[in-house]
């Protein structure tokens, strides 16, 4: 009687408890991993990958994925080039090592990928980029114009791209400011733009000197690219500072002129008085003892 | 017959060895002291971390103290100063327990300071490192200025008392007789001496009404330099000075009570003393409730955002039972007792006295933590000892100690030296016979 109760228990458990492992497999979430590449000044080379994940319907980045970049294929581990974590912006960054250096020279093309391994809440993620390499670079020509140009590498030739977007202005902190109305200028069949710098009295330096910028932002081809001038075409900054001026927020020592003689005038006045009372005592000692 | 009321006032007002209760008292007293000391010695040793002191409320019952004590030892410019250049005799009798109340109140001010400073060995650096433009900086220098203006003026009526107690060599014992004779063996009742000593308590009463308005008005600047709810107030000046002056004057209405009663001091400190003092208490108490009014309906009637939270943690909410005792202690059941001839009689003015003077510690509490518990960005992100504060044992058994430490130096006094002028009692007498 007692083991006719328990079979519909075993039956229960048998039927749901995969259910229910399987229900907490599934709510693992899956990873977005967006890959970008960086030519930094026709110098250094960098990689960033951006983590998201669908989590309560939106996308949103995802912080500490430990994350394994690779130039070529992630199929040999030769191909490692770094690794990171997402920071709480969801973006791990690195450099291209040196290391990379012959196998980013074999074509005039290249992939990346970008692992993201999998943790407690995630899937493993990965991500990849084909790039043609190319290069882009600031000059000036008479009368404050500022001239762009990009080359592809064909083959082995580095050849001028036209129809390429390229922002060009001067890099202020925290974006780039409009050389003049235009902010974006597509490049001709000689692969270069040209603007005109209509900013008068930019402030520069101590030497009036500003960093012109020519920059591809987020192209499917070419990547983002940016290349940067200083030229003195902005007007010289005086380093003004009131550390050492006199008020009532400076530093001790240089109190306002008005304060330190209305405080020491009256400190100055009570404490005459003590003295002068204190002198009384003394004259008193001395009729005490005549 | 007039030698005769001389020998008896003085008899009477001479200082008279502890008793059986004085020395329970003596002895209480030095306990409280000894547990304070326990307490600082912890503190200097593990740090203010055995304090409830954090981030936020960085300032507890030691400021709070702090403020007390600086408000109470504003009596002695009142009953002294204000009283005196009124031309007020009443007040003669009571003038030495003010300024006794004055010294040790402003020295134990300022020896609170350094022990909310964490860091004694620092305390050179004010000196060192202060601005001149900080009100922090105007308050070392008042409170060393009113400390020995209030010294001096303890000292210079009581030259012609050290004469006659100086004559008292038996009685006096050894050690006592040398410390009259080092302060006052030069005193000959000359009539020059009388001049100077006249003329410089005149100069002195002159001088410490601004100096004691000074001393609680940088006080106030303290917290109304501050751009905090609660402090940010152009009232806070005035405020404080007539909060000063009725806690001061509570804490006269208890000492008169308590040396009335057990120095056998009836027919010096009459019933009528008590009357009078009562009417200034009233007085005080309703000028101060004026100001409460100011600082805070004013405020509520505006309901600022930034200020809603303070003001309703001291209206309805945490701080709500301080609050209402702080204001119906220290200012309307004194009013109520105290406005009735019966409430005026010692006891009940005793009582009246010592309700205006917890009242008004607990108010310096209100005055000091709330704000700082309520900042205008809001707290985030912080363990949550970090949003109370609620004083550990060593803040207690310190803020005791240094009450204990101040009554103190008062018994100790009353013990040395005549609790009430013996001199000028007599010439009053004389005078009062002679109309």
């Amino acid at each position: 009687m007692r083991k006719h109760k328990l079979i519909p228990l075993l039956i229960l458990i048998i039927t749901f408890v995969p259910s229910i492992l399987m229900a907490q497999a599934v709510e693992k979430n899956s990873l977005l991993l967006t890959l970008k590449y960086y030519n930094d000044n026709n110098v250094t080379h960098h990689l960033m990958v951006l983590a998201k994940s669908k989590i309560d319907g939106k996308f949103q980045t995802v912080p500490n994925i430990p994350v394994k970049f690779y130039i070529s294929s992630d199929a040999d581990k030769a191909n490692l080039i770094g690794t990171g974590k997402t920071d709480d912006r969801g973006q791990a960054v690195i450099e291209i090592p040196p290391s990379a250096k012959s196998e980013w020279l074999k074509s005039p093309n290249q992939n990346f990928v970008v692992v993201g391994e999998a943790t407690k809440k995630f899937d493993e993620g990965r991500g990849e980029l084909a790039i043609t390499k190319a290069k882009i670079k600031v000059d000036t020509a008479e009368g404050r114009i500022i001239q762009a140009k990009i080359v592809a590498l064909v083959d082995t030739t580095w050849t001028p791209i036209a129809g390429v977007d390229v922002i060009v202005g001067v890099k202020r902190l925290g974006g780039i400011l409009n050389a003049n109305e235009t902010q974006t200028y597509p490049t001709d069949s000689s692969g270069a733009v040209t603007a005109e710098f209509k900013r008068d009295s930019l402030p520069g330096d101590q030497k009036g000197n500003i960093i012109l910028v020519a920059s591809v932002v987020d192209n499917d081809n070419y990547g983002n690219l940016t290349s940067e001038l200083v030229v003195p075409w902005g007007t010289k900054s005086v380093y003004m500072t009131n550390f050492d001026h006199r008020s009532l927020f400076a530093r001790r020592g240089h109190s306002p002129l008005w304060l330190e003689l209305l405080a020491y005038s009256i400190v100055v006045a009570v404490w005459s008085v003590i003295i002068f009372l204190l002198v009384q005592i003394k004259n008193l000692k001395k009729l005490g003892v005549e | 017959m007039e030698k005769l009321a001389e020998n008896k006032i003085i008899e009477d007002l001479l200082p008279q060895k502890f008793g059986k209760q004085g020395q329970i008292w003596v002895v209480c007293l030095l306990a409280v002291c000894a547990l304070g000391c326990y307490a600082y010695c912890r503190q200097l040793y593990y740090g203010l971390e055995v304090t409830a002191l954090r981030d936020y409320a960085s300032w507890g019952i030691y400021i709070s103290n702090f403020v007390f004590f600086v408000a109470i030892s504003l009596v002695g410019s009142l009953i002294t100063a204000v009283l005196r250049l009124t031309d007020v005799h009443w007040s003669t009798p009571l003038t030495r327990i003010a300024e006794i109340i004055a010294v040790s109140a402003i020295s134990f001010a300022g020896l609170i300071i350094i022990v909310d400073m964490g860091r004694p060995d620092r305390f050179y650096n004010l000196f060192t490192h202060g601005r001149l433009q900080s009100p922090i900086i105007w308050d070392v220098i008042v409170i060393t200025t009113y400390l020995f203006i209030s010294l001096l003026l303890l000292y210079f009526p009581l030259l012609p008392d050290l004469k006659i107690m100086i004559g008292f060599k038996e009685r006096n014992g050894k050690w006592l007789q040398k410390l009259y004779e080092f302060l006052g063996s030069f005193w000959k009742n000359k009539p020059e001496q009388f001049k100077i000593t006249d003329k410089a308590i005149n100069i002195l009463s002159v001088t410490i009404i601004p100096v004691a308005f000074a001393i609680h008005t940088v006080t106030s600047w303290l917290f109304a330099t501050t751009y905090r709810p609660g402090w940010d107030s152009t009232n806070f000046g005035a405020y404080f000075i007539s909060g000063a002056f009725l806690v001061g004057a509570g804490g006269v209405l208890i000492a008169m009570y308590v040396f009335r009663t057990h120095y056998k001091l009836e027919k010096y400190i009459t019933d009528d003393h008590f009357d009078k003092m009562s009417k200034v208490v009233v007085l005080l108490a309703l000028v101060y409730l004026y100001f409460n009014i100011n600082e805070f309906l004013v405020p509520a009637f505006k309901m600022k955002k930034s200020e809603e939270e303070h003001l309703m943690g001291l209206f309805t909410g945490e701080f709500s039972p301080i609050f209402w005792f702080a204001i119906s202690a220290s200012m309307l059941v004194p009013i109520l007792i105290l406005i009735f001839k019966k409430g005026r009689k010692p006891k009940w003015a005793f009582f009246a006295g010592i309700l205006v003077v917890v009242g008004s510690w607990f108010k310096r509490f209100l005055i000091v933590t709330p704000t700082l518990l309520h900042p205008f960005l809001p707290m985030h992100d912080v363990p949550k000892s970090y949003t109370t504060y609620i004083p550990t044992w060593e803040e207690w058994a310190i803020a005791g100690g240094s009450l204990a430490g101040a009554l103190l130096v008062i018994t100790f006094f009353a013990r040395i030296f005549p609790i009430i002028p013996i001199h000028e009692t007599i010439i009053e007498t004389d005078s009062h016979e002679k109309a």
